[in-house]
């Protein structure tokens, strides 16, 4: 291992860490960046668990309804987010129902804000053209925020 | 066996708070996020996916890692399981186009994405030590590095360095980059290091 690089193998290397830093997209890494805002606040993530589209061949009795109708649920430990395509409207309900403040965050920024109802429902309309997610605060100790969404119109 | 205090420096800054810090660690470990997930051969929309929940997780964790200089070790991990939880929603997904499960390409084994850490520990420190080195440097030695690589008189123009100066400063500026304090027990072992670039001067 004490074998020291000479200048051809040291710059071979040079050039593979900085190619390999060049492939990385730069919206990766803006990405990435960007999650520094969730320092020091008490989100869980909450993930896809249930999206129409890829499961419902999985439930066969549902699939004439599933098929027309785009649902998706994000589950964190805590929180569990009900999300439903309707025309242009975007309904969703917070599981325990509770009331709370729903961020909608476009990838692109231009953040909105709709309030959830004692029963944990909320609508968001339009629906985000792009990427987005859903920060969810509730009165609990953790609040969720779920994965990139994206709905094709 | 590494150079980790500076990892464990931006650990600690990024504990604190500061951005800063916290935009170093994605700029140095992004490429090994990124080369993991392609090492599962994910599309770009499931590498964002991975991405999130990596970075995420490292925020919420930060302040708990046992060990700070084992960060990309864990990252490894971490984008690892991440990987293998959108491949497996994915998976119920049936596509028409998608292969039998037995022909599907086998997931990286542990070797190969220890050789990722490996790979991208080094990259992240050769990245560090040409960051600091003279601009005149860094301009030399990138365009050199270039793909394809150049020929040595349109170096020379643009640089304006005479073409048989070319050779003899990217020795001096490879010298100045083994020195770095960056790549020490790096490119093997650092006393032995110093010993020649000092004997090649």
């Amino acid at each position: 291992m004490p074998e020291v690089w000479d200048d051809e193998r040291l710059f071979a290397a040079l050039r593979e860490a900085l190619h390999a830093r060049e492939a990385v997209p730069a919206e990766f890494v803006d990405a990435g960046k960007s999650v520094f805002a969730w320092h020091n606040i008490d989100a869980e993530l909450a993930q896809l668990t249930y999206d129409s589209i890829r499961d419902a061949d999985y439930e066969p009795s549902l699939r004439a309804e599933a098929a027309s109708i785009r649902a998706l649920t994000f589950t964190s430990a805590h929180l569990t987010v009900e999300l439903e395509v309707t025309g242009d409207t975007l309904l969703g309900q917070i599981i325990p129902a509770q009331g709370g403040v729903i961020r909608v965050q476009p990838r692109d920024g231009g953040e909105t804000t709709v309030a959830a109802d004692e029963i944990g429902c909320f609508s968001i309309c339009p629906i985000p053209s792009g990427p987005f997610r859903l920060y969810c605060r509730t009165g609990g100790d953790l609040d969720a925020l779920t994965g990139w969404i994206t709905l094709d119109p | 066996m590494h150079n980790d205090s500076s990892v464990i420096a931006l650990v600690a800054r990024v504990s604190d708070g500061d951005q800063e810090a916290w935009n170093e660690i994605i700029e140095r470990y992004s490429p090994l996020v990124w080369n993991i997930c392609l090492r599962y051969q994910l599309d770009r929309q499931d590498i964002d996916d991975v991405g999130q929940s990596v970075w995420l997780l490292l925020v919420e964790h930060i302040g708990s890692l046992r060990e700070a200089a084992a960060l990309p070790g864990w990252l490894a991990t971490t984008t690892r399981r991440e990987a293998l939880r959108v491949l497996r929603a994915g998976r119920r997904h049936e596509h028409a186009d998608l292969p039998p499960e037995d022909q599907m390409p086998p997931y990286p084994d542990a070797a190969t994405i220890e050789e990722e850490v490996v790979v991208a520990e080094r990259n992240a420190a050769l990245r560090a030590a040409f960051a600091e080195l003279p601009p005149r440097c860094q301009e030399l030695l990138s365009m050199l590095a270039s793909d394809p690589p150049p020929v040595y008189v349109d170096v020379s123009q643009k640089l304006g360095i005479p073409v048989g100066g070319i050779g003899p400063t990217r020795a001096r500026c490879l010298g100045r980059l083994r020195r770095s304090p960056h790549l020490a027990g790096v490119l093997g072992g650092g006393a032995s290091d110093v010993e020649v670039s000092e004997t090649g001067r």
